[in-house]
């Protein structure tokens, strides 16, 4: 990497450059360059300069040669021909870091593009980078899909996919998951991800970094990259493009990542619903996971999830369970806490603290189920004020069934609560969040 | 491992052993040569002397004490089973006189061009557990070790294990564990455990091995003798193959 990578997330001015006429028969749709207009004008708290090499748009600069040099970043969205016609213009606008946003970049062309990148100082990111880079938190949007932009949270993705990419976005603003940055990387003829990791371990704002790739590019480096990173905050990997027959290098990568102390994860969803309890709640410090139902029946397929995840259920001391029938009689404690089908917010806040006050206890998983019970969304707030106290130990809330979880969901979003439609799920996330305390023990020794 | 000092001096002896192969244009080391190899780096083998005709094989047997081990040694046969080339236990200069000429007989069968330079006559090993060592590498990552129970385990059930080069005691430790056939070794129906101390140190050192080399590309130990816990483990076999000649 030849320049800095804080320029493609932290850019104070950002320069668009595109065709209006798609730059004649192209693969880049003008229609993306519009998006990025909208999204770049929508979202963007600095400064915009957009260049139109196709001349239609209102106010758009015509000429490279007049845009102001040393801005901060350049977003291309020009099809390879124009991109190599214009190359040595671009990089005389004398930008700290570029996103090549199209595809389709020949073996000759990519090695013009590298040599200027060399030459140059520059940083940049693809070419193929087709889904861009966010930054929330700057308001940068850089992204072909018009207005997908994710709210603030803790999440960095890294993808060299585009579709990939925004499809993880996409859930990401559908279930209200915050982010704190996004880079697809592409052709990566320039960044890789071992550098987004680097720049992304610095990140305050990134809590756990997720990375979808389909070849890995330096292998060595990209595991020192994620060691480093593991020793500040949690790393998930979700791998494609893997061997059809016997899977040896698949299990060697698998191996490595277990090396470094990187979560490997098998889907799109479980990949975000592990990075959600990352990125909200404290790593687990020991087996023990206490349960806190208003209904029976899904308390034991948490139990059955519990044990294939190789935790344990919790056994509360004598003393919080006298303290919590003391004052609410009827309440049932066996394996797990049941409140009965009556409770409400208060007694549940109540009975959260008090179990998650034991010493016996690392973790909860919050069963929240409205049919069947007279508990309201809003009383599922209790779960959240209770998590808020806990001191160090996570925990989990989990809905089953579509439109009461989507009810959930909805009361507790923008709350540190990760919110989960099925035991499996919720319980998932709980041995993400053991695990990572685990390997920190182990990195840091 | 080693010492500061001592690692220089190992390192040394083995790259002067490599060196002489390569001179030869040779990539694929005899079971002797790579013993050589794995012994100059501390990793535990029986002891294992070539002979080149019956009157040395006789001198050498009284030297290793019997009962041996007697194998064929030929550069052009590297599956010796296969080609009838092994004898264990043997317990006497009878046995040996009467098996050298048929192990010579056996490989002429099997290859009849193959250049034969003798027999190697080896501690003999008490039975053990067997399990398997190999390195190899990874495209993506480099050098790479494997670990697994011997046989059916391998061959069949796929149980192996991997982690990159260089790797900690605890890694190798995970990497013994992470086997379904753990239990063989952690000792099942009263049976003690084998030395898993002593394959860790094997794993690490093979790793510190092919970390070190890079003109390793491929080892294989295969059976190592996992003797019951303390008792150590022993390799009974081994190949090493090196990286194209430049």
């Amino acid at each position: 990497m030849s320049g800095e990578v804080k320029a493609i997330f932290e850019p104070k001015s950002v320069v668009l450059i595109g065709a209006s006429d798609g730059g004649g028969r192209s693969v880049v749709s003008p229609a993306f360059f519009h998006s990025l207009v909208h999204n770049m004008l929508r979202f963007f708290k600095g400064k915009t300069h957009i260049v139109d090499l196709g001349g239609k748009l209102d106010g758009a600069i015509k000429n490279l040669n007049l845009v102001p040099k040393g801005r901060d970043l350049a977003v291309v969205v020009l099809p390879p021909k124009l991109v190599m016609k214009n190359w040595q213009k671009l990089l005389d606008r004398k930008v700290k870091a570029m996103v090549l946003v199209a595809g389709g970049f020949d073996r000759q062309q990519r090695e013009e593009l590298a040599r200027g990148v060399t030459k140059r100082k520059v940083c940049v990111l693809g070419p193929n980078a087709t889904a861009g880079a966010i930054n929330p938190a700057r308001g940068l949007c850089a992204t072909l899909e018009r207005g997908l932009m994710p709210s603030r949270g803790g999440i960095a993705v890294i993808s060299q996919d585009g579709a990939v990419g925004t499809a993880i976005l996409d859930r990401a603003c559908f279930y209200g998951v915050g982010v704190s940055k996004f880079a697809s990387t592409g052709d990566g003829i320039d960044v890789t991800e071992a550098d987004l990791l680097e720049y992304l371990t610095r990140d305050k704002e990134t809590k756990v970094i997720c990375i979808y790739l389909e070849s890995v590019r330096d292998g060595r480096k990209f595991l020192e990259s994620i060691r480093e990173a593991v020793k500040k905050k949690p790393v998930a990997v979700l791998k494609g493009n893997t061997e059809r027959g016997e899977g040896k290098r698949d299990r060697i990568f698998a191996a490595s990542l277990r090396q470094v102390g990187a979560l490997q994860v098998g889907d799109v969803e479980e990949f975000l619903g592990v990075a959600d309890a990352l990125a909200k709640q404290p790593p687990m410090h020991g087996d023990r996971v206490a349960v806190v139902t208003n209904v029976g029946g899904p308390a034991v397929l948490v139990a059955d999830a519990i044990s294939r995840e190789g935790l344990a259920l919790a056994r509360l001391s004598d003393k919080v369970v006298k303290k919590i029938t003391g004052k609410y009689p009827d309440i049932n404690i066996a394996d797990w806490v049941d409140l009965g089908i009556g409770a409400k917010g208060d007694q549940y806040k109540f009975i959260l603290e008090q179990v998650l006050s034991d010493s016996g206890v690392d973790g909860a998983v919050a069963v929240n189920e409205l049919k069947l019970s007279f508990l309201e969304p809003e009383d599922v707030q209790a779960v959240a004020e209770a998590a808020k106290k806990s001191k160090g130990k996570p925990v989990v809330s989990v809905t089953m069934g579509g439109e009461d979880c989507t009810l959930v969901r909805e009361a507790l979003r923008g709350r540190d609560i990760p919110v989960y439609d099925s035991p499996q799920k919720a319980v998932r996330a709980l041995g993400a969040l053991r695990s990572y305390e685990k390997t920190r023990a182990r990195v840091e020794k | 491992m080693f010492s500061v000092i001592g690692l220089v001096a190992v390192k040394k002896k083995v790259a002067e052993i490599l060196n002489s192969l390569r001179k030869d244009g040779r990539r694929e080391l005899m079971e002797f040569e790579s013993k050589q190899v794995l012994a100059a780096w501390g990793v535990p083998v029986n002891r294992t002397e070539l002979a080149r005709d019956l009157s040395e094989a006789v001198k050498v047997a009284r030297e290793v004490r019997y009962p041996i081990v007697l194998k064929i040694t030929s550069p052009d046969i590297i599956h010796k089973s296969e080609a009838k080339g092994i004898k264990v236990g043997l317990s006497s200069e009878l046995e040996l006189r009467q098996s050298f000429g048929e192990l010579i007989d056996n490989a002429r069968a099997y290859k009849p061009d193959a250049k034969i330079l003798g027999v190697t006559i080896q501690e003999y090993l008490p039975p053990a557990r067997e399990v398997i060592v190999g390195a190899l590498r990874d495209p993506s990552f480099g050098a790479t070790v494997m670990f697994g129970l011997g046989g059916v385990w391998v061959e069949v059930l796929k149980d192996i294990s991997f982690r990159l080069a260089p790797l900690s005691a605890e890694d190798a430790r995970e990497m013994i564990q992470e086997i379904k056939g753990y239990p063989v070794l952690a000792g099942i129906r009263g049976a003690p455990q084998a030395d898993v101390n002593a394959l860790v140190d094997i794993i690490q050192t093979v790793g510190q091995l092919v970390h070190e080399f890079p003109e390793i590309t491929e080892m294989d130990l295969n059976p190592i003798f996992a003797f019951d816990d303390g008792k150590g483990a022993v390799v009974a076999d081994a190949r090493i193959i090196l990286g194209e000649i430049k």
